[in-house]
């Protein structure tokens, strides 16, 4: 018997062996929890001995998070499932550290299948937790990985449409000034057989003038009403021609400050009263290169814009400025980067619709009614800017008002600009002052000839340059050769060439309607060549003649 | 439209007409009630549902924003209970379904006739004059464990996820069938939990109320019991010999026994 007993004491050691030293935690706790026995190798664990630790409840054994965890989960699905597999949970030990455990529970039932206890077996899980911990950083990193990965990629895609913009803008811009180059063509040439016909027209009005007899009142007044249209209509091909940028321009240094200080008056009076005008003029302003005339007009033009534009009243400010264009906006623009002198003219007014900004430079585009405008006006701006090289913009928005930019390159050199030159009188001559007139339109030719010789001039004229040349040979007493440019065999250019040869002393007068032509290059005139633009009134040729014949 | 009923995965059974509703709280399903609520049939129209983000509810309803209070809760709980024709019935809540209760039957007084409450807390933090029985520092451990550690707490709640990144099919097999839920919406109604302060509402509340606290409750101690019911005007409390947070599932003969003698 003691051998049997033996026996089984030595086998209760060995499985008593087995479960304390087992290579997990063992613990048995009842159906709330409390713990009722646990083995060595989880007491030894924990720090804490075993006595300790029987008669706890296990969320004492938690942190906070396990213990709301095991009240909230744990204990509500052991008790629904009568198991609960493979738990994450973490046991504070004595020494206040943790330890990461993996824990498996059953319920274990008696025969008739009641619930006597809570079995756990608790495994060690610092590997797998450490294992765990670096597969979710690795999922996190990749994570990053991808999230970087679709920035780049968002950023590439932002880049690429970027990019397409900017290209459908250069192009859209290349369109429009492609669609404003084939108008600049078509009003140029109805200008241009309208300006020669007005130029007969005036000149003629001229003549009649000075011929009638004073005391007739009537005819007086017509002939006044008719020079008056046909100085409008003179007017208005003008501004057509500066919109075809077919218009000769006399390009001087200018400063701008100086020039808008000298309008404010005029455009004061201008503007009216219910109309605030302020300058505001950059110190240090560069010095640029236009012709003064069409630039006082595109100044003009924009005030009066302006003003149509607050009708209710409000504030106008020019401004000026120095101002750098980069290649990037110059790209867009269709303009050479550098620098540029601005002038900005800003109202209060009502502003432009995107619509009315896209179609304003188009000429005869007015949003003004007929008979109050004739829809020339940002033409000639924009004609005037671009043939010299400049560039225009409109910032506009509703309700709030209008800003329109313009930027003229910088001058770099030192010249001063010339001092204003006309006058307002018809200066005469006299008939030892001998002008040849050479014209190949008839009419032209007479009624310049009519004009010289009312004025006091001996006139010689010839219809080309051939014999023009000619009429030089046999006339030394020639003292100025008035040419048109344009001509069928020979220009005026090669004209004035050979004639120089001949007269080294002669001088010499261009007039012209446009710039497509052997005088001009870019639209702008060589130095030192004298330019008079028809349709001329009579006062603007005497002068013309008087200026060049006494220099 | 879906039917509120239908979006809560509601449950009917029993003979009515006077209804008992009962609400889980943070942490599982209607399961929760398995137990309990089989008691009440003979006697009562008895309803059991899911609060949407938790077990059969319609996941595509939850809303963080609406749910990040207790009020969300509410009012899906008003609606329910409207939709359901329920008048001056009784209302059951466990854990934070019992606040849940109160302030739904403060919007819509109708409903309830009785409620009660099953392990109460109006707020869980202590302050100054008041024990809740969590320090704030312990709940903001808790809230960051749940926000970074996301090993810890989804692990605990979906174990086998972790274990086998590459099979999810083996979690959905191998965790329980009971309280499924989402881990990220766990989260979330966690924080609307034991956030949570609703000690003012308790103030003129005066529907008979019945707490039911156990003992060894980590998350509603007993002195949050005493403290609801001294708050609460027209309340009784039953201590419960149950021990842990869950007597509905450690001793349902108990708890149907102390509801009875209520309702
Ligand atoms: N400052 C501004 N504020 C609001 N709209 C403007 C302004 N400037 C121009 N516009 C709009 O652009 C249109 C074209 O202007 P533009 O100067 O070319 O012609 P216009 O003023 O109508 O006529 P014109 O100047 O020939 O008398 C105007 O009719 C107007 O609709
Ligand atoms: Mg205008």
């Amino acid at each position: 018997m003691a051998s049997g007993e033996d026996a089984r004491a030595l086998e209760w050691a060995e499985l008593k062996d087995l479960f304390e030293t087992a290579p997990c935690g063992y613990i048995s706790a009842s159906r709330d929890g409390v713990i009722q026995r646990v083995n060595q190798t989880f007491c030894e664990w924990l720090g804490i001995q075993g006595h300790h630790l029987v008669g706890k409840r296990l969320p004492d054994l938690l942190p906070i998070a396990g213990k709301i965890y095991y009240e909230t989960h744990f204990a509500p699905l052991l008790r629904m499932q009568g198991e609960f597999r493979e738990v994450a949970l973490d046991f504070l030990k004595a020494d206040g550290s943790r330890l990461p455990a993996l824990v498996n529970a059953q319920e274990r039932r008696d025969a008739e299948g009641v619930p006597q206890f809570v079995r756990l077996t608790i495994f060690d899980a610092t590997d797998r937790r450490r294992y765990e911990q670096e597969l979710l950083s690795a999922r996190a990193s990749a994570e990053q990985a991808n999230e970087a990965l679709r920035r780049l990629n968002a950023e590439q895609e932002r880049i690429i449409a970027d990019e397409v913009a900017q290209r459908m803008a250069v192009e859209e811009t290349l369109r429009q000034s492609q669609k404003m180059e084939a108008v600049g063509q078509l009003t140029g040439g109805i200008a241009h057989d309208f300006n020669n016909m007005l130029a007969v027209i005036i000149a003629g009005l001229n003549l009649i003038q000075r011929r009638i007899s004073p005391g007739n009142d009537d005819i007086g007044k017509l002939i006044e009403a008719s020079m008056d249209g046909a100085t409008k209509a003179a007017a208005l091909t003008q501004r057509l021609l500066a919109f075809s940028r077919q218009q000769p321009l006399d390009p001087e240094p200018v400063n701008s400050n100086g020039m808008v200080a000298e309008m404010s008056e005029l455009l004061r009076s201008t503007l009216g009263e219910t109309i605030h005008m302020e300058t505001v003029l950059a110190s240090g302003l560069w010095k640029t290169v236009a012709d003064r005339n069409q630039l006082e007009n595109a100044i003009v033009n924009l005030s009066v814009n302006a003003r149509d534009a607050m009708a209710g009243g409000g504030r106008l400010t020019i401004e000026t400025g120095n101002a750098g264009i980069d290649d990037a906006y110059a790209v867009e623009h269709g303009i050479a980067p550098g620098q540029y002198v601005m002038i900005a003219v800003t109202d209060t007014g009502t502003g432009m619709t995107p619509e009315v900004i896209a179609k304003a430079f188009d000429p005869f585009y007015t949003t003004k009614g007929v008979g109050k405008g004739t829809g020339l006006g940002l033409s000639q701006v924009f004609g005037f800017v671009k043939q010299s090289s400049g560039h225009v913009k409109i910032y506009s928005e509703i309700g709030h008002g209008t800003t329109v930019r313009i930027y003229l390159p910088r001058y770099y050199g030192t010249g001063e600009a010339s001092a204003r030159k006309l006058s307002g009188d018809t200066p005469a001559g006299a008939a030892h002052e001998v002008i040849l007139v050479v014209e190949d339109d008839y009419n032209v030719r007479e009624l310049t000839g009519q004009m010289l010789r009312d004025l006091g001039y001996g006139v010689l004229s010839a219809d080309g340059g051939q014999s023009g040349l000619r009429m030089l040979h046999e006339h030394p007493e020639v003292k100025l050769l008035l040419t048109d440019v344009v001509m069928p065999d020979m220009n005026g250019r090669q004209l004035v060439e050979e004639a120089l040869q001949l007269r080294t002393d002669l001088k010499v007068i261009y007039t012209t309607g446009y710039t497509r032509n052997a005088i001009v290059h870019n639209g702008v005139l060589d130095p030192d060549v004298q330019l008079l633009q028809k349709p001329a009134t009579l006062k603007a040729l005497s002068q013309k003649v008087r200026q060049v014949l006494d220099k | 439209m879906m039917s509120r009923a239908a979006m809560h995965n509601v449950q009917i059974s029993g003979a009515g007409p006077p209804t008992i509703v009962f609400a889980h709280g943070f942490g599982c399903d209607q399961n929760m009630w398995r137990f309990v609520a089989p008691a009440f049939e003979d006697r009562f129209r008895v309803v059991t549902f899911d609060h949407i983000g938790a077990g059969g509810s319609d996941l595509t309803a939850y809303d963080p924003k609406r749910y990040s209070t207790l009020d969300g809760y509410a009012d899906d709980v008003v609606a329910l209970c409207r939709e359901l024709s329920m008048t001056g019935g009784i209302f059951v809540g466990h854990s934070v379904s019992a606040m849940i209760g109160i302030l739904a039957a403060r919007k819509a007084p109708e409903l309830f006739g009785k409620l009660v409450l099953v392990g109460p807390s109006p707020c869980y933090i202590n302050t100054d004059d008041y024990v809740g029985g969590f320090t704030e520092a312990q709940i903001s451990e808790l809230l960051e464990f749940l926000d970074s550690n996301h090993m810890g707490w989804s692990t605990a709640m979906a174990p086998i996820i972790m274990g086998n990144p590459d099979r999810p099919e083996l979690a959905k097999e191998l965790t329980n069938s009971f309280c499924r839920t989402d881990p990220d919406i766990a989260k979330r109604f966690a924080r609307a939990t034991f956030l949570s302060d609703n000690r003012a509402d308790l103030d003129g509340f005066s529907v008979p109320s019945l707490i039911l606290q156990c003992s060894d409750d980590v998350i509603a101690p007993q002195v949050v019991g005493q403290y609801v019911h001294h708050r609460l005007e027209n309340s009784r409390i039953v201590n419960l010999s149950a021990t842990g947070h869950c007597p509905n599932l450690s001793a349902p003969a108990e708890t149907i026994a102390a509801i009875n003698s209520f309702v």
